[in-house]
């Protein structure tokens, strides 16, 4: 029967069709109105997770800075000093082990509950045994409350670097009773992920209205929040790609653009403030010194060719006005950098005598790199390109090896990369960050670098771990430093600015280099 | 021994005045520049392609007249000596997927039974991923390079040809001279090779020819999407990937995507022209497949 | 599964409606395909050589052994490959696709958001494409070898010659950026919110909660990448609506239906197109297939939340669930639509079996 079968068909095609298409959305429903200012950031998503005690990614510190509060904090763009958030004040015992601090009094959660020292301890535990990517932070930190208004933080080596740590946003302070009804129990079983991800559970100006990993995440002004209201009732921050950033904010659509590169910005209409900073994230040439991965890269002759080969100045154009070049591993902003002037120069005669002194005639080597990674909106594509040619005028023939991050980074850090192109941002924006990059230790590793194998520098490093006082540890690591350019398989190449365009009606936008902007501190006209 | 009298008849009898066609001469033409393009490159190109020595991000005008990149390098010269990366790679990937898919599609057709059935339930297979998803995957998981992208592009693309090429075959399997020369105890290969292979030719070179165009298109998205070829070499798909960041100078993306677009057009203008010279019924077998 | 390895020449069960067998048959099909499409998905993306944990933990942490090694318990990564297999299998039978390593969210839910985008952009192409594609075929058969028709032909070439990457950029620059006639990426203006999802298909959405501000945007934001895609199925179905139109203006019960006098329109409506219009609808599923593949590319430039975009992140992140998730969800979406296809064919022409 050809009627039956026709409905039959009929049916079973709409069937299908409302099946393929009523799985059924989850986005949350946009709450209208509200009547205050909505501001509309436009960035490119790295994001996993709105819990605190798991995020690393750049705009998953972006959004807890806004949510969550931390016991110290920066002002403004000065990294050097650490100030007063949550916790009132702070001393560090004369060995540098032991930091205490005095929290302040009436802080309350979104909920209006008060910030306690529980909370306190609760948060910065959970952080440390989750062993969620941020809790390297505090390893090997001991959390305990003294009285109801004192927390201790004591490490097993002198820890200068706490105070530095403590803003990082991946540190704030979680209402632990909320927390816990949701699964929180601050190890890796924890499942108060999913909760915090839907939910704002912190003491910071702003709550969470929707938050979606891929596409965009809404901030509303947190009602009962005890301090300065913010100038903006609504903060919508949106995933979007940088060519399209420009766009948006070009024509009002959005009112600010976090990820554009040196060549976007040239030539913005005057209606928009385009603010340069050269950023904290170094990067870096590694030549590895492991003998099984490269015959060629650990000759330090070589090394050398390749160190005064690179056009700095031909990078530094790439990457567009406001990046500088990186004097070495610490970045500029850092307490303890290299002053600008003690930059490595190019010297192309200088580096072809380096290479026939290294007797490797003809050399070719492999150079890795993430190539679909942007640093600030600079791809190491070019990047690559460039120090490829540069290399050529040297005699050095460079085989460029572009990789997924994934596959690229597997190689960096099991250190088997010959030459690999990388960059380091600041975990805590001090400069014990950075000896990372000394024989033995994570970075080092990476370039086949192995303890005992630069005695000199090593003992440099460790002189620097355990000083005490501002004029000391910057000596000590301009020391490191000035021996880790002398003979150390890392090249530091540049800083790369970031650059942030925004709508006339937005002020007070300062860059910082751990959280990028702090949406609260954004003032309207 | 006896070929299939109509068939041939069909292809040869049509084809010159399916050349006289103005759409096929257009398409022949842009297709033999393109080829003394590629030859000729390094004789015609104005600057070295991989030179940094030009302003970085020209707009075009006298001395390049594409423009320059982000890095200073000429993008006419870029776009000229790509025709020597894409075309050559584009030709070997559709004579390797006749080749396979053709192979795989005769045995499939001539010996049926479970090889035909695993044959085809694997085509199938292939069939059920969207093209560009599988193929992305297998670049993906052979590491980036144009040979593993020419090799992705492979296991995405012989399908068409085993299906196409298996619908013949069965069709003259059954015929009075395959039978004959069978009972006059030809092997199989023989019987493939001497009876089957002429009366397949003629639509599957056609059905190759449509596909050139679409084995270019595939080839060149990988490298958009960063899984063929490797810097600095000037692939058409790569340059329109570097424009997506530099956006505003819209002559890096632009001048190497007309350059795939014109190639591709030419194979197609060809190829129809071809495949409306063949018989109405291979010509719907092969319309149908080709997509 | 042998039962369904009948061959033809088999006893048939009474009673079975033929339309009812087909469909076991394909259903039966289909699930082997299912099956084949997990495994091909997770051999391949296992031998994609990374490591997953460098696409989910900072740098520092990527030193420190600790935190490398409860990732990697937390994502089962640190069992057998073969009983990773098993256990995703396992979870896929109980209709649970495992959680993703990027969004840390259930893949189910994260499909659940970006395949109705996707069919949202990816409907709306080929429903562009079915009604200029038709359109113009029938013009070019009934114009046949006049001006119309080799202008028609050169187009629908130029159409299915065209880099959809390249096009997007494009139509994104001119349209979007010098000539400011259509708005940004996304399916909808921020501004705007978006509509109560009930079938995720933001047109829809906001014609059920009565938004048409909403409305408006969405169908703003799909015109441009909904264009790009379709021009070229619009090529393919011009040069395939033209030669089945041809096919049946040649056939004698046409000629006889003219002999006699009947209106041209009659005839064209009442028996070409209907002719016609199977090879039009095996062309049409197909397309749609290869519409999904499009996506790929047309998404990443217009930033549109779809499978697509979340195809290209979890491969490149290997992010095994993810990836399987998606290949699954988007064989089966292939193998429902040409299932669809089959059915409307003995619908519409009721010569053709179901076999």
């Amino acid at each position: 029967m050809a009627t039956r079968s026709q409905t039959a068909a009929v049916l079973l095609a709409g069937a299908l069709a409302l099946a393929a298409c009523g799985s059924g959305g989850s986005q949350t429903p946009a709450a209208q109105g509200g009547g205050g200012k909505t501001l509309v950031i436009d960035t490119s998503f790295d994001l996993k997770t709105a819990d605190p005690g798991r995020t690393y990614e750049p705009t998953g510190l972006f959004v807890e800075k806004a949510i969550y509060e931390t016991l110290l904090t920066f002002e403004g763009a000065d990294v050097t000093k650490p100030v007063p958030a949550l916790a009132e004040s702070y001393e560090l015992s004369k060995d540098g082990k032991v930091l205490t601090l005095k929290l302040k009094q009436g802080a309350t959660f979104a909920d209006g509950s008060p910030v306690t020292a529980d909370d306190v301890v609760f948060s910065l535990t959970r952080v440390r045994d989750m062993k969620g990517t941020p809790s390297f932070l505090l390893d090997g930190v001991e959390v305990a409350k003294e009285g109801d208004s004192t927390v201790t933080l004591t490490s097993k080596a002198a820890n200068p670097a706490l105070p530095f740590i403590l803003p990082n946003p991946a540190l704030g302070i979680i209402n632990s009773k909320l927390a816990k009804q949701h699964g929180a129990t601050a190890d890796a079983q924890d499942k108060a992920e999913q909760y915090l991800n839907s939910a704002a559970a912190g003491s910071g100006p702003y709550t969470i209205e929707s938050f979606n990993v891929s596409s965009q995440v809404v901030l509303k002004a947190n009602a009962k929040y005890y301090g300065t209201k913010p100038a903006y009732d609504k903060v919508v921050i949106r995933n979007v790609e940088a060519a399209t950033q420009k766009l948006n904010v070009q024509r009002g659509d959005s009112q600010v653009a976090l990820n554009l590169s040196g060549d976007q910005v040239t030539g913005m209409p005057a209606n928009l403030q385009v603010k340069k900073t050269a950023s904290a994230n170094v990067i870096f040439l590694l030549a590895n010194q492991d003998d099984k991965v490269s015959k060629t890269t650990p000759n330090a002759k070589f090394v050398e060719a390749v160190r005064k080969g690179v056009d700095y100045t031909g990078l530094l154009e790439l990457a567009g006005e406001g990046s500088t070049q990186a004097p070495g591993v610490i970045p500029s902003q850092l307490l303890g950098a290299l002053p600008a002037d003690q930059a490595a120069k190019r010297d192309v005669e200088g580096a072809k005598a380096a290479l026939a002194a290294s007797g490797v005639a003809n050399p070719t080597v492999k150079l890795e790199y993430p190539s679909e990674l942007t640093v600030n909106g600079l791809s190491f594509q070019p990047l690559a390109e460039r120090i490829q040619a540069n290399l050529k005028e040297v005699g050095i023939t460079v085989d460029l090896q572009p990789a997924p991050v994934t596959t690229a980074l597997d190689n960096y850090r099991n250190g088997k990369e010959e030459l690999g192109l990388w960059y380091w941002g600041p975990d805590y924006p001090d400069p014990s960050d950075y000896l990372a990059f000394l024989p033995g230790k994570t970075v080092g590793l990476r370039a086949g670098w192995k303890t005992g194998a630069a005695k000199e520098i090593e003992a440099a490093g460790e002189k620097a771990a355990t000083a005490i006082g501002d004029d000391a540890r910057k000596q000590a690591y301009a020391d490191v430093q000035t021996k880790l350019n002398a003979s150390g398989p890392f090249i530091p190449l540049i800083q790369p600015s970031q650059n942030i365009v925004t709508a006339a009606s937005v002020t007070g936008l300062e860059y910082h280099p751990v959280w990028t902007v702090d949406v609260a501190h954004l003032g309207a006209k | 021994m006896k070929w299939d009298p109509l068939a041939r008849k069909g292809l040869t009898g049509r084809l010159p005045e399916a050349w006289r066609q103005p759409l096929a001469v257009v398409g022949g033409v842009i297709a033999i520049v393109w080829l003394v393009v590629a030859l000729a490159a390094p004789v015609l190109a104005p600057h070295d392609p991989l030179a940094q020595d030009l302003p970085r991000l020209a707009a075009p005008g006298p001395g390049h007249w594409f423009g320059t990149d982000q890095l200073g390098r000429d993008i006419l010269s870029r776009v000229m000596h790509g025709a020597r990366v894409s075309i050559p790679l584009t030709l070997m990937l559709v004579a390797l997927s006749v080749l396979v898919g053709g192979l795989l599609g005769a045995c499939a057709g001539y010996f049926g039974r479970w090889v035909d059935e695993t044959i085809m339930r694997v085509a199938d297979l292939v069939f059920a991923f969207p093209t560009v998803i599988l193929a992305m995957v297998v670049a993906a998981a052979l590491g980036a390079s144009l040979t593993n992208a020419v090799l992705a592009v492979l296991v995405v693309a012989w399908p068409a040809y085993a299906r196409v090429t298996r619908g013949l075959v069965l069709g003259v399997r059954e015929r009075e001279f395959v039978l004959s020369g069978r009972l006059l105890g030809f092997s199989a290969w023989r019987s493939l090779r001497v009876d089957v292979l002429p009366n397949v030719t003629g639509p599957v070179l056609v059905l190759a020819t449509l596909d050139i165009g679409t084995a270019l298109l595939l080839l060149s998205g990988l490298s958009f999407l960063g899984l063929g070829a490797k810097p600095p070499s000037p692939e058409w798909g790569a340059m329109v990937a570097s424009g997506v960041e530099v956006f505003d100078s819209w002559w890096v993306a632009t001048f190497p995507g007309l350059a795939i677009l014109t190639v591709v057009l030419a194979f197609n203008f060809l190829g129809d022209t071809l495949r409306d010279a063949l018989d109405p019924r291979t010509a719907r077998a092969i319309k149908e497949r080709a997509l | 599964m042998p039962a369904t390895d009948d061959t033809p020449r088999a006893p048939r069960r009474r009673g079975a409606h033929p339309l009812a067998r087909f469909l076991i048959r394909r259903i039966l099909l289909a699930l082997l395909l299912a099956w084949g499409i997990t495994l091909v998905t997770f051999v391949l993306t296992n031998l994609v050589p990374g490591d997953p944990v460098a696409a989910n933990l900072g740098q520092r942490a990527l030193g420190d052994p600790a935190i490398v090694a409860q990732w990697r318990s937390q994502h089962g990564l640190d069992k057998p490959l073969w009983e990773q297999y098993l256990l995703h299998l396992q979870g896929v039978v109980h209709g649970d696709l495992g959680t993703s390593q990027q969004s840390h969210r259930p893949v189910s839910q994260d499909l659940a958001e970006f395949v109705p985008a996707t069919l949202e952009l990816a409907g709306a192409a080929i429903l562009v494409s079915l009604v200029l594609g038709v359109a113009f075929g029938v013009i070019a058969a009934l114009r046949r070898d006049r001006l119309a028709d080799h202008a028609l032909r050169v187009l629908s070439l130029i159409g299915i010659s065209v880099p959809t990457f390249w096009l997007a950029l494009v139509a994104f620059y001119v349209f979007f950026y010098r000539l400011q006639i259509t708005p940004g990426s996304g399916r909808v203006d921020a501004a705007l919110g978006s509509a109560p999802a009930v079938t995720g298909l933001q047109t829809v959405d906001a014609l059920l909660a009565g938004r048409g501000d909403i409305f408006g945007s969405a169908v703003g934001h799909l015109i441009t990448p909904a264009l790009v895609l379709a021009l070229y199925t619009i090529g393919l179905l011009t040069r395939f609506t033209r030669s089945a139109v041809l096919e049946v203006l040649g056939q004698d019960y046409v000629r006889a239906a003219r002999a006699k006098g009947l209106p041209g329109r009659t005839i064209l409506f009442r028996y070409v197109l209907r002719s016609a219009l199977v090879p039009i609808i095996t062309v049409a599923g197909l397309a749609f297939g290869s519409l999904l593949s499009g996506t790929v590319l047309v998404e990443a430039i217009f930033a549109w939340p779809g499978v697509g975009q979340y195809a290209y992140k979890s491969a490149t992140t290997l992010d095994l669930p993810a990836v399987m998730g998606v290949g699954l969800v988007v064989g089966v979406v292939y193998l429902v639509i040409n299932l669809i296809v089959d059915v409307l064919y003995g619908v519409i022409d009721p010569r053709v079996r179901l076999q």
